[in-house]
């Protein structure tokens, strides 16, 4: 989906830090559709992916909202369409071994990958932007689904120039 | 030189450090370990509040009458939860408040233990910021940290949460250079990008240059950044004329004849209109509240906004705003004084001076608010700090008192706290121990904490209260009247004999019922050692005029009384 807003935060490593940005979010009433976080290059530093059911005006708010909390780093909101976001989906579906080679196929097409087999079940990956990930989901739904385990989407503004929502954590002190 | 102290020992040595000489705390079980470290530290007075919620508002009190951070103790649990409308009150209007807490031994957190409560959870959205002391070699940098943190940039309340144990625990202690937020290390905080603002500040001196209708509208952020000068020197240099909002009262002398007055819900006609009819509003330290503004969609409908504010998360908060500066307010306003040429607004001056109407008083009786608060002036002199509560009162003592000092008015803006005016009086004594202090209330808020007055008489705390009694919760009744068909529901509030409960407590009390008592009384309170208690029996229905209803715009003032509804 291209429309809505993507907020980065850079923060320290602290559920605390996390949880006062969370609160912040809901305090401000803003709709949130994906949750990201992860480790970055700098010890001790997480990065913070959030898709935004918003307009630009009240991304940009929050960021600055955002700023204000002791813990966090660096923030900064852009419109999703300005950059390229991507997340993973772990899929469980039950072996089913006269539609193996279906499932295969239905796999290649997404460039999704067999990453676990067992007596019963079979975990496929597959990341891509949101879209392409749902597609995928609806072309596996004709096999059994078990169960579905998504990363939310992690992005990175296009440009450099002028893009003020480039976050380094490692030029950061 | 390191040597070794407990926890509770080193909280202490720390607030020493840090040159705070007075806390306002209870006791109770999970702080018991540095109540008994406390007597070591004479440096240190403790006022032993009656409730957790004084301490709270009274060093809030304190902060915003020194600047410097107040501090107040509690226990965990039940103690640290009845800090929570303090701390909300300080977060609202920016206040530099630092509060201790006890905690369970850290092996019983998240077991529900015995007046265990997620006080971190609680208060997270209350502070701007708060941390539990996990590890005693933290301990005495996260004091230090949470006092910079409290005063630096946009002041508000920290909570520090010490679990027992942790206060009992032993380890070095380092001492720091003195002074508020020395020694601790750095805070991660985001790079602000430092846009030169030569360009922003040029744009503003030329939008200032070229209005025809510009007005300051300015805030606490000017009392905060102590820019009350910058700002006279620049309205003076410019002749625009100055609103003050509520929280911003006594940042610009109300005897100037650039003073305009206060905005908003309860703002007198021609403020309001001056607003209407501006081209330029130059906003100083301010966040456009809801109560300022009304109606935003149609506030200040001609007008272009600049905004100095140091916090750039306000900008274009509330009101969409032309032009953007970010800063101290000091700062800015010494820069843009310099780069404006000297204009007079003579033209608009005279077209608000046609604006002001004489107010007619409504009241019935001769005890009016107007009256007790002239006379309040001539027995101090203005000399004196005034603490309102909330409600009309509030209202009253925000339009009628003239003050002409700096920082003399203090109130719980922006939650609108009942009960705050006792205890935050309370501290505001201790930051200004030469001046009389006065605290005036309502009978609904001076019932929110009126044990207060047993603090006062323990500690000899020499507060001087007034009551407005009009024995209703005045403000919803005068809602009541307006909005609900004159439903006085809930509002009618039944008093004491408030000069039998000041004899209970040992200080002197008086009753005034007509305006001719009024000069004695305040003479005889204002010489008396120690607390007094003034009540004043105001008219029962007396509304606070002009009111723009909830929601309208600022064109759409309510003067009068409604008509009478048929019952």
């Amino acid at each position: 989906m291209s429309d809505g807003q993507t907020l980065a935060v850079l923060l320290d490593e602290e559920l605390l830090t996390l949880t006062r940005i969370a609160g912040m979010l809901r305090r401000r009433n803003l709709p949130m559709r994906s949750i990201a976080v992860g480790p970055t290059g700098t010890p001790g530093c997480s990065r913070l992916t959030l898709m935004l059911q918003t307009d630009a005006a009240a991304a940009d708010r929050v960021a600055r909202q955002i700023q204000n909390v002791v813990g966090v780093r660096a923030a900064a909101a852009y419109p999703a369409k300005d950059g390229i976001a991507r997340e993973l989906a772990l899929v469980k579906v039950r072996a089913d071994h006269q539609r193996y080679g279906e499932l295969l196929d239905a796999a290649l097409l997404y460039k999704a990958t067999i990453v676990d087999e067992s007596d019963d079940a079979v975990i496929l990956e597959v990341s891509g932007s949101e879209a392409f990930v749902l597609s995928f989901l609806r072309a596996v739904d004709r096999f059994e689904v078990l169960e579905v385990a998504r990363s939310g989407a992690v992005a990175l503004e296009r440009s450099v120039a002028g893009s003020a929502a480039t976050l380094s954590s490692e030029t950061l002190p | 030189m390191a040597e070794t102290l407990t926890g509770s020992q080193i909280i202490c040595r720390v607030l020493e450090e840090q040159g705070v000489d007075v806390l306002f705390g209870y006791p109770g079980g999970a702080i018991m370990p540095f109540y008994h470290a406390l007597p070591e530290f004479p440096g240190l007075r403790h006022i032993l509040v009656r409730h957790e919620q004084a301490a709270a508002h009274a060093a809030d009190g304190y902060a915003r009458a020194s600047g410097r951070p107040g501090v107040c103790v509690a226990t965990s649990g039940p103690g640290a939860t009845n800090l929570v409308t303090g701390l909300a009150a300080a977060h609202m209007d920016n206040s530099p408040v630092v509060a201790i807490t006890g905690q369970v031994n850290r092996a019983m957190i998240g077991r529900d233990a015995f007046q265990e409560t997620d006080v971190i959870g609680v208060t997270q959205p209350i502070t701007k910021h708060n941390v539990l002391v996990r590890d005693i070699g933290q301990l005495a940098d996260t004091l230090r940290q949470a006092m910079a943190i409290a005063c630096a940039g946009r002041p508000g309340p920290v909570l520090v949460d010490v679990p027992k144990d942790v206060q009992n625990q032993k380890a070095a202690y380092v001492p720091a250079p003195g002074g508020v937020g020395a020694g601790s290390t750095a805070i991660a905080h985001p790079s602000r990008p430092s846009v030169p603002q030569q360009h922003a500040l040029a744009a503003a001196a030329r939008m200032i240059a070229e209005a025809e209708r510009p007005l300051f509208m300015v805030g606490h952020g000017v009392l905060l950044a102590h820019a009350t000068d910058a700002l006279r020197c620049l309205a003076e240099r410019t002749g625009i004329p100055v609103i003050t909002t509520l929280l911003g009262i006594s940042a610009f002398p109300e005897d100037h004849p650039l003073h305009l007055g206060l905005p908003g819900m309860h703002g007198e006609v021609h403020v309001n209109r001056a607003i209407q009819h501006a081209d330029l509003i130059v906003g100083v330290g301010l966040r456009f509240d809801d109560r300022v503004t009304g109606n935003t969609a149609q506030f200040a409908p001609r007008a272009k906004i600049i905004h100095l504010e140091l916090d750039p998360a306000e900008i274009g908060k509330n009101v969409p705003t032309e032009l953007g500066l970010v800063g101290d307010a000091r700062d800015l306003l010494h820069q843009l004084l310099v780069m404006v040429r000297p204009r007079e607004c003579g033209a608009w001056r005279a077209e608000i001076a046609g604006f002001a109407r004489t107010r007619t008083e409504q009241y019935k009786g001769d005890l009016s608010p107007q009256s007790i608060l002239t006379a309040l002036h001539e027995a101090t002199g203005g000399h004196c700090t005034i603490v309102s509560d909330v409600g009309q009162h509030q209202m009253w003592v925000a339009k009628l008192y003239p003050y002409r000092r700096v920082n003399t008015h203090i109130t719980s803006g922006g939650l609108g706290a009942m009960g705050f005016a006792v205890p935050a009086a309370m501290g505001v004594h201790f930051a200004r121990p030469d001046q009389p202090v006065w605290a005036i209330s309502g009978d609904g808020g001076f019932q929110m904490n009126m044990q207060e007055i047993a603090t006062m008489v323990q500690e000899r705390i020499p507060v001087k209260m007034a009551i407005f009694n009009n024995g209703y919760l005045g403000m919803v009744r005068q809602w009541q009247q307006f909005f609900h068909g004159r439903r006085y529901s809930a509002t009618p509030i039944w008093s004491p004999d408030y000069v039998k409960l000041a004899a209970a407590y040992g200080i002197e009390g008086w009753r005034v019922d007509a305006a001719g008592q009024t000069a004695d009384v305040l003479r005889a309170a204002l010489s008396a050692q120690g607390p007094t208690l003034v009540e004043f029996m105001i008219e029962q229905e007396a509304n606070v005029f002009p009111m723009i209803p909830p929601g309208a715009s600022l064109s759409e003032p309510i003067e009068g009384e409604p008509a009478p509804v048929a019952v």
